[in-house]
């Protein structure tokens, strides 16, 4: 019986650091999980840069500091981003080449984690089995099915998205990426083989604490993980807004295809 | 849903043909709602309007639907060949990617149409305003239908698919929508649409609406039955020539495990003299909905413009040949 | 040959043969999502057989590269468009499903800007096999 007891505690307290305890002051769904419903944004500038950052010329003297990159502390976890040294080289050239070559300015999807981060508004929308995520920007949408363990039938921008509980925590195991997106404004990047963990856990009834892991062996020497807080958009009657931002791209798209002036 | 069951029609008829259609024991969220979420095909076999000829005769006999039904299924399998060398043979093989008659995912209907009102079971004529509005915009365009993408489509432009625009009308393939359903808000998205946002906590629509190409819209239960305003739209989008005043009303009501019946009314006097509507079943689609990353893959923007431009410098190229001395 | 079906010709073929004067299908139909005849020349016939050097099975238009020798040897990569993949992945269709070198027989069109791009009116494997599926409509003729 003692020895019983002592593996139980051992198990405890072991599983501490891993399952949060049940917040009593944030909305629960009928079988008992968290809640995530709601409208929600980070407020940092990891869609500027995921690593820390100084504050910087943004490259477009016309718009001067308006467009100017504001500085930040970073959202990695243990502070740089490892990568292989010729994946580095090529975050080096994306980064030269960012104002024509970022899938933003084209209103290319985010994908994943990335669109959690842009400085966009996104919804949760938590029903019974399925769960999505409508993000403001470029209207795009996530399909989350509680409990799949499939693999992505075909590539994606926003990724294949399979599903669990581990006890407060939403844990999202995210693949199937088309190897197009970027992880934000400064070229940082993962290929089509990522794969990307996401956990969301309460913090308070208006936070919540969003981690991503990313393993990608084509870019990066071992996997790192972005942590940030999610804030609930509390005003009243708040509503996400369309954000379609296709026709503001077609002179980047289709400029050069115009119909040159007579 | 197949093709071959007819007789089990009847009852999904009697019930389109009523207002309020329910049952009871109805499926229920884990929250108490009416269960709406789900993955439906918009495919029917009813045409949007009513043939002429039928004047205001609303249902075939099953005999009739029968007979409706092969001839469309039939039209999209058809034995013809399209010859080679006309422009409609310049078309991928529909068959090949399977969306021919939206996959074989369509729900059976005695219907004969989708419009219920009108008598006719059609459209209302355009009002005069709404064919100057058409011409203007036309003129517009005409001579410079390839100058640049904002003289495209809307749906060429990887903005909207107005299949997937309030009123939902099935179009011509992936003609499928997703419902989620959380707490005091219901999403509907077109598969090539973007996500509508509908509150269900009966507050009315704001007033001073944002132009947005979805619109904006306010759901309310009545009993079994979701009840959708959605107005604000885009005076680009232009539905069916609509302006930006159109407003419409959709009612959503589960019918039975696979079925949701449809309905809805569109008005907008500065387009139509009258309002019209109609109503048809979404189904059980059997399936996902993938991604449709549109702006993303639209290769065909960049082809058809650079397309004209070949076009016009060969043109070009050739009259200062003719010139040259 | 050339079956199946663009909704243009259903309408011009079907009107005048169905008993009543319907819409075989629905207006919307009629709308592809962009004229295809002004994106690929109707008077430029391709015949190409080659090996598959990548797949795009992606919105709004699938594309196809094939690797495909001239009569000197010389490599040339066309792109050939086809559908939205949304329906072949509800039937089961992967990315795996033409894998890379296969041979694919194309008849199609060619770009108007005389790119190497084009449309696939038929696509198979060169050993005659569908490429997804055979395009008849489930129901069809039961």
């Amino acid at each position: 019986m003692a020895k019983v007891t002592a593996v139980g505690l051992l198990v405890g307290l072991l599983a501490l650091p891993v399952l949060a305890a049940p917040r009593q002051d944030f909305p629960r769904t009928a079988d008992g999980h968290p809640d995530f419903s709601g409208v929600w944004q980070s407020l940092n500038t990891a869609h500027w840069n995921l690593e820390p950052h100084a504050a910087a010329d943004g490259g477009v003297p016309q718009l001067g500091a308006q467009f100017a990159v504001a500085p930040g502390q970073g959202v990695v976890v243990g502070g740089r981003i490892p990568y292989l040294p010729e994946a580095l080289a090529q975050r080096e050239a994306n980064f030269r080449n960012r104002l024509s070559e970022d899938p933003e300015g084209k209103c290319y999807l985010g994908g994943v984690p990335r669109s959690t981060y842009m400085p966009y508004p996104f919804q949760i929308v938590q029903g019974d089995g399925t769960i999505a995520i409508l993000y403001q920007y470029a209207t795009g949408l996530r399909r989350l099915t509680l409990g799949g363990s499939d693999e992505a039938p075909l590539d994606s921008w926003m990724g294949w998205s399979n599903t669990r509980w581990e006890g407060e925590t939403l844990v999202v195991e995210v693949s199937g990426f088309n190897g197009q997106t970027w992880l934000d404004r400064a070229g940082n990047y993962a290929s089509a083989a990522a794969r990307v963990t996401e956990r969301y856990t309460p913090l308070s009834p208006d936070h919540l604490q969003y981690e991503a892991t990313i393993e990608d062996p084509a870019v990066f020497s071992e996997p790192w993980t972005i942590r940030m807080p999610l804030y609930r958009l509390v005003d009243d009657g708040y509503r996400l807004l369309e954000f379609k931002c296709e026709p503001f791209a077609e002179e980047k798209l289709y400029g050069h295809l115009r119909k040159p002036a007579e | 849903m197949t093709t071959t069951r007819c007789l089990p029609l009847l009852p999904l008829a009697v019930c389109l043909a009523l207002a309020g259609c329910s049952e009871a024991g109805q499926p229920r969220t884990s929250w108490g709602e009416p269960a709406l979420a789900g993955v439906y095909s918009e495919f029917t076999l009813a045409p949007v309007e009513r043939p002429v000829e039928l004047g205001t005769r609303e249902f075939f006999t099953p005999e009739e639907a029968m007979a409706y039904q092969q001839r469309v299924l039939e039209a999209a399998d058809q034995d013809d060949e399209t010859v080679a060398g006309t422009p409609e043979d310049v078309h991928y093989d529909m068959g090949t990617f399977s969306l021919s008659a939206n996959e074989g995912k369509f729900s059976e209907n005695l219907r004969t149409s989708i419009i219920t009102f009108p008598a006719n079971g059609r459209m209302p004529p355009l009002t005069e305003e709404a064919v100057a509005r058409q011409q203007a915009r036309a003129a517009l365009r005409t001579g410079h239908e390839f100058d640049g993408p904002e003289f495209r489509s809307l749906s060429e432009r990887c903005i909207v698919w107005t299949s997937t625009l309030a009123p939902i009308l099935p179009g011509g393939y992936n003609s499928n929508l997703q419902i989620f359903q959380s707490p005091g808000l219901v999403v509907i998205q077109g598969e090539m649409g973007d996500p509508r946002v509908i509150p269900t906590d009966g507050k009315p629509l704001p007033g001073n609406l944002l132009p947005q190409w979805n619109g904006t819209s306010a759901g309310r239960w009545e009993g079994e039955t979701l009840v959708v305003e959605t107005a604000g739209f885009h005076p680009a989008a232009a539905w069916r020539n609509a302006s930006e005043h159109m407003k419409v009303t959709e009612w959503l009501t589960r019918v039975d495990a696979d079925t949701l019946e449809y309905r809805f009314r569109v008005e907008d006097p500065h387009t139509w003299a009258e309002p019209w509507g109609g109503t048809y079943p979404l189904t059980d689609l059997g399936g996902i909905l993938f991604e449709y990353a549109c702006t993303e893959g639209n290769y065909g923007m960049a082809n058809i413009l650079s397309g004209q431009r070949a076009l016009e410098r060969a043109a070009t190229e050739a009259a200062a040949t003719e010139a040259a001395p | 040959m050339n079956r199946a079906v663009t909704h243009r010709g259903l309408l011009r073929r079907h009107l005048g043969r169905l008993l009543l004067a319907l819409t075989p299908l629905l207006p919307q139909a009629l709308l592809a999502h962009h004229a295809f005849a002004l994106e690929f020349d109707v008077n430029s016939p391709l015949d190409l057989t080659g090996t598959v050097s990548k797949v795009e099975l992606i919105n709004p238009h699938s594309w196809i590269h094939i690797d495909v020798k001239d009569a000197e040897g010389k490599v040339v990569t066309w792109m050939i468009e086809g559908g939205s993949p949304n329906a072949l992945v509800r039937r089961g269709v992967t990315k795996q499903s033409i894998p890379l070198g296969s041979a694919l027989h194309v008849i199609g069109y060619q770009a108007r800007d005389k790119s190497p791009k084009g449309v696939g009116r038929t696509i198979t494997f060169a050993d005659g096999r569908e490429l997804f599926f055979d395009g008849r409509v489930p129901g069809a003729g039961e």
